[in-house]
């Protein structure tokens, strides 16, 4: 439920949306069994509705092809599939772990059923991490669980089993990508316990933004800030976390009826989900600079 | 060379064929002559009887449409070298005068994409007939574009769109593995290449306000550029998923850049203030020397389909027989 569904089918509507602008400086391919998984959760989005749960479940693995038409980016990469004019384009792959505490947990117990999925996101460049933000600064003061302590261990376990499948030494390092999901219905008071404004910084102000948002996990997810953070300390394979915020606007449900993704109008004269376009076009350059360094 | 013709259902096709059969008609029995149509007798029964119903002001029926399971038809064009030569030679099948086109039309169905991709076969005709096509028209109803987002007309063009777009993924994928497996086998290929046009149809249809919103007029430009400029407004707002995936072709691998864009409309008769009761009639010009009684609809836009597809014509052949010969060679290495 950190809705890993509609981040993804956001970040398809904002490349369908970039590739077929008039623009004509992004494009993207899917290949056709993620078209297939996503197109169906596009078509709720664009309908004013959260995928479904048949939806979801149908959601394993979505692979994007990116270009730019940029100069400089044509780099040597492993992950660069085909030229496209003066640039290059890159694959991205994205493996959904649908339950990471389960997953973990048969993982530590050396399992033999560790899911296959899992075994990838270890080898993988980038990791993201989802973070529930209706859940930040919940945390119970008689010091009993708090609602995002199991995702946290779980979640700090998975980066210290990525880093140890790395070899010491080695030149890939893991990229951590946090997404504050549902950042529009973040508790104010969680905002204000960290002291920090209603809005974060900029995404092009790397370093306020970082402080943003750590302040944010510090409280709700120590561990695994913990674990990206010792990465200065004792020259582990993390590179630098980036922080993205995805938002979209609701109209609240009722007796009858489940909440609703509001719809604006685009430029073009058409609708889309009203949500934060900008963090996701930002989160797609970075994806992109990620795999184009990839294999250098 | 096969062409595939894609629309939903009730979108137009089989008006879309009548009109271009008329069409043809006209413009295939111009004194030019570097022109020509053919189509098999089941779609040609179909297609003189829709433009029959057409000169008698009627659209075409459902029945009418139940009767035919498959529609096609071959544009033939005068090969510009042939055309040179005297008339005898040019009419001897050895010099093979005409380069073909053989369009076949089909309803797209999700049913047809999701078994191709569930199992990987292209069991399906219109899969089939895809696969093997250079040239894909796209039929886009332009009744169905609303930016009402209540309305069943939204969510059909939402489908619509999905279907499309999965149907021109698993095509560019396909060209690119058969490319790729040319190459492996030391065939020397060119890169894979599709010819994508759309067709607006129902264009009359289109409502005042949706083309208000997009800041666009009624009439559709004559300028290359700005016909695209148009189109593409429309498009990008009604199938955004089949755009940005014919654009991504390129990151595929496969160019489908060239697309083209053309329109159809039929003009019906309009009662001032009232909504007519069943299906409006079609207006017909008047008589002339020239002919007349045939519908008045936008020929300049067909005449324009049917020389667009001319240099693909001539283009197409070479390319085909060129993949023929490198699949022969890549067979005859196997063995």
């Amino acid at each position: 439920m950190s809705g890993k569904a509609t981040f993804l089918s956001l970040l398809y509507a904002t490349q369908v949306k970039s590739g077929s602008d008039a623009s004509d400086d992004f494009r993207f391919h899917a290949d056709v069994d993620s078209l297939d998984e996503i197109s169906e959760a596009f078509e709720q989005l664009m309908s004013g509705s959260f995928p479904d749960s048949a939806t979801k479940e149908g959601m394993r693995g979505i692979t994007f092809h990116l270009g730019y038409r940029r100069a400089g980016r044509g780099v040597l990469s492993r992950f660069r599939s085909r030229r496209w004019a003066s640039g290059g384009s890159i694959a991205l792959h994205f493996i959904l772990v649908r339950d990471v505490e389960k997953e973990m947990s048969r993982f530590r117990l050396g399992s033999s059923f560790t899911n296959a999925n899992l075994r990838e996101v270890l080898e993988s460049d980038a990791i993201a991490i989802l973070v529930d933000s209706t859940k930040l600064g919940h945390r119970p003061e008689d010091g009993t669980v708090g609602p995002m302590d199991r995702y946290d261990t779980a979640v700090e376990s998975l980066l210290s089993a990525a880093q140890r499948s790395r070899p010491r030494g080695g030149r890939r390092s893991i990229h951590p990508i946090v997404v504050f999901s549902k950042f529009d219905s973040v508790d104010p008071k969680a905002l204000r316990a960290a002291n920090l404004a209603g809005a974060p910084p900029d995404a092009k102000k790397t370093g306020p933004r970082s402080a943003y948002a750590e302040a944010l996990l510090e409280s709700s997810l120590p561990r695994t800030i913990e674990r990206v953070r010792a990465r200065d300390r004792d020259a582990s394979s993390f590179a630098k976390p980036s922080y993205f915020f995805s938002s979209v606007r609701t109209e609240a449900a009722s007796a009858d009826r489940r909440a609703k993704i509001r719809l604006r109008r685009t430029n073009g004269g058409g609708w889309e989900p009203d949500y934060s376009a900008d963090e996701y076009r930002a989160l797609l350059e970075r994806l992109w600079t990620i795999a184009s360094n990839a294999g250098e | 060379m096969p062409c595939a013709l894609l629309g939903d259902r009730a979108s137009g096709k089989t008006t879309f064929l009548g009109l271009l059969y008329s069409a043809q008609v006209k413009y295939g029995t111009g004194v030019q002559d570097d022109f020509r149509f053919h189509a098999p007798i089941g779609s040609l029964n179909l297609m003189s009887a829709v433009y029959e119903g057409m000169k008698d002001g009627r659209f075409p029926s459902a029945t009418l449409k139940e009767e035919i399971t498959e529609l096609g038809f071959i544009f033939g064009y005068l090969r510009k070298v042939v055309g040179k030569l005297p008339y005898y030679i040019r009419q001897q099948n050895w010099a093979r005068p005409f380069s073909t086109l053989r369009f076949s039309a089909y309803d797209v169905s999700g049913e047809d994409i999701e078994e191709f991709i569930e199992t990987g076969i292209a069991s399906r005709p219109l899969i089939q007939q895809l696969l093997k096509s250079v040239v894909v028209v796209v039929l886009v109803d332009c009744s169905k574009m609303t930016t009402d987002i209540d309305t069943p007309a939204y969510k059909k063009m939402l489908r619509y769109d999905s279907t499309v777009a999965k149907l021109l993924v698993a095509f560019q994928t396909y060209k690119r593995q058969e490319y790729d497996r040319l190459k492996d086998s030391g065939v020397k290929a060119e890169a894979p290449r599709i010819y994508p046009a759309f067709v607006l149809s129902k264009f009359d249809t289109l409502k005042d306000d949706v083309l208000a919103r997009l800041g666009l007029h009624r009439g559709f430009p004559e300028n290359k550029r700005a016909r695209k400029d148009y189109a593409e407004a429309l498009l990008r707002v009604f199938v955004p998923q089949t755009l940005s995936q014919i654009r991504g072709g390129k990151i595929a691998g496969v160019s489908m850049d060239k697309a083209a864009y053309f329109l159809s409309w039929v003009r019906t008769e309009q009662h001032e203030g009232m909504e007519p009761v069943g299906q409006s009639k079609i207006v017909r010009t008047g008589f002339a020397p020239e002919g007349g009684g045939e519908p008045d609809f936008s020929y300049d836009e067909y005449v324009e389909f049917i020389e667009h597809f001319r240099d693909i014509a001539h283009k197409i052949p070479d390319e085909v027989l060129e993949a023929e010969k490198f699949q022969a060679q890549a067979l005859a290495r196997a063995a």
